[in-house]
């Protein structure tokens, strides 16, 4: 095998994931919530 | 119980995609030599394929039998974050008034000019009456966030400071600020007591920056905000953004540098607001902008590989997790209906209530007063309800677009205005196309974490992994 085939070889047929959490959006585009963290 | 029960009032069982009561599956040319996409745009599901597999994967695979088992999740995690959540934020004008008059501003200039300061006694008595209000509204373990922002929310400085003081054990704080009335005892104090700071700065030289954000007499202020964020380097707690329009775009790539160098830990990239006339004129196409803000992205990774440390495009991010876990998202903005009036509502210096900052001055999207109005009465009024009942669902060309819930077609406020009406698009919709697509690119080279805040999945559990045809 050549290192093209090698590869393809390794490329999944496909991808498909999805992450669930608790809904946290609140910001706007105007501002982005940071996470809380004192200098 | 018969096919028609179940599956809705057309009797089939929904064997099949796309026809009957089966799901929608839309293909999605992603630009990739090697996968193409497919979306269920219902539910944001998504799947990337290797496109010589397409027709095998459809025909003969198993993975439509696994999504199928978790459609119907998907579809209900979809409806409870479009039409079930609560207000957790308050975007609060402390100050009608700016000492900047940029270009693109959503506040009117007669209210920037000429405003009004809420005195310290009635913005303690507004965070009380949010303070009550949260407490009743949200579970114990939540805070609610108040965002100080404008205008600009310095120049009310002594009340403002008093408050973040007074009620620091009951809100969550951020301040979004010009960044130029700023001195050193005041970063000390913001960032001792870990306030969020966003800044804004539009290009990395001054020429540029200084053609859209200034003062009433058109002078620059770019070396103030520098001296700012050099103030502020290290600070993990902040961000900048930069608005992009056709008079900085050409200089995104540079500005990426720029933010980069001086250690801005996150910024926005955020294409110009076109609510207001001002804002219009400044708006490019977006074929034309798409390269430089996509170019931008690239020099992100880029820099992550080149030194290890990452500069997140906060609102791009928001996009990729759009895609990844869609009830992660940190911005409502790219939903429908979007964030205002439901996540989150606005208020103005003198407690008018408004879906969000960018209907402040169009004064038919006042629901109410705080000081005057029960709060959730004006999250029902009909002002509110135009906003929080806008869906893609109903808009053209939204309603069959495969990306419709990774973009969601802002801004209601934009599209009122300029568009002429709630159940138009917004100003931006090619520019929204070429975001998803790359963040997809993005996922099938296994790159997009480079583009995600660190932790960003850390609250998150895998509800679908679809490893084999």
């Amino acid at each position: 095998m050549n290192s093209l085939e090698k590869k393809g070889s390794k490329e999944k047929k496909i991808i498909a994931t999805r992450k669930g959490c608790k809904a946290k959006g609140t910001g706007l585009s105007h501002y982005v919530l940071m996470d809380e963290k004192k200098k | 119980m018969s096919s028609t029960k179940k599956h809705g009032h057309a009797p089939s069982r929904g064997l099949h995609f796309n026809t009957g009561n089966g799901e929608t599956l839309q293909p999605l040319d992603i630009g990739h030599p090697q996968y193409i996409g497919l979306i269920d745009p219902d539910t944001a599901f998504w799947a990337l394929i290797k496109k010589d597999e397409l027709g095998h994967a459809l025909t003969e695979g198993t993975f439509l039998q696994q999504y199928r088992r978790k459609a119907a999740k998907f579809a209900a995690e979809m409806k409870g974050f479009r039409f079930g959540l609560a207000p957790s934020a308050v975007y609060f004008n402390p100050t009608d008034r700016c000492n900047l008059n940029c270009d693109y501003c959503y506040i009117p200039e007669s209210l920037r000019w000429r405003g009004e300061h809420m005195s310290q006694e009635k913005l303690f008595s507004a965070l009380a009456i949010l303070k009550r209000y949260f407490r009743k509204s949200l579970p114990k373990d939540v805070k609610p966030q108040v965002v100080f922002h404008g205008a600009e929310p310095t120049l009310n400085k002594e009340a403002l400071f008093a408050a973040l003081k007074e009620f620091e054990r009951d809100f969550r704080f951020g301040i979004q600020t010009n960044g130029t009335l700023l001195d050193d005892a005041d970063l000390e104090f913001l960032t001792s007591c870990g306030i969020a700071i966003g800044l804004s700065l539009d290009a990395d030289i001054e020429s540029v920056a200084s053609r859209t954000r200034k003062t009433w007499h058109s002078e620059s202020v770019y070396a103030k905000v520098l001296e700012t964020m050099e103030r502020l380097r290290g600070y993990p707690n902040y961000s900048v953004i930069c608005t992009v329009t056709r008079e900085n775009m050409h200089r995104l790539t540079r500005t990426v540098d720029f933010f980069h160098h001086k250690g801005v830990p996150t910024c926005m990239l955020n294409p110009v607001r076109c609510t207001r006339e001002g804002a219009r004129a400044l708006k490019p196409a977006d074929h034309a902008m798409s390269p430089h803000y996509l170019a931008a992205l690239d020099r992100t990774y880029e820099l992550y590989r080149e030194t290890g440390r990452k500069l997140v495009v906060a609102n791009f991010a928001n996009v990729l997790i759009a895609i990844l876990a869609p009830q992660a998202r940190r911005l409502m903005c790219d939903i429908s209906p979007c964030g205002g009036g439901r996540s989150f509502f606005a208020v103005s210096a003198r407690g008018d209530m408004f879906p969000c900052s960018e209907f402040i001055g169009l004064t038919a999207f006042k629901g109410g007063n705080l000081f005057e109005d029960d709060i959730p009465r004006v999250l029902e009024t009909a002002p509110f309800c135009q906003v929080t009942s806008r869906k893609v669902e109903e808009i053209q060309p939204c309603s069959r677009c495969a990306i419709r819930h990774f973009c969601g077609s802002p801004c209601p406020a934009e599209a009122h205005e300029m568009n002429g009406g709630m159940d138009r698009s917004g100003a931006f919709c090619e520019l929204y196309e070429e975001q998803v697509r790359y963040g997809l690119r993005l996922i099938a080279d296994e790159r997009h974490e480079a583009y995600l805040w660190d932790g960003w999945d850390k609250d998150t559990v895998t509800t679908l992994d679809i490893a084999s045809l």
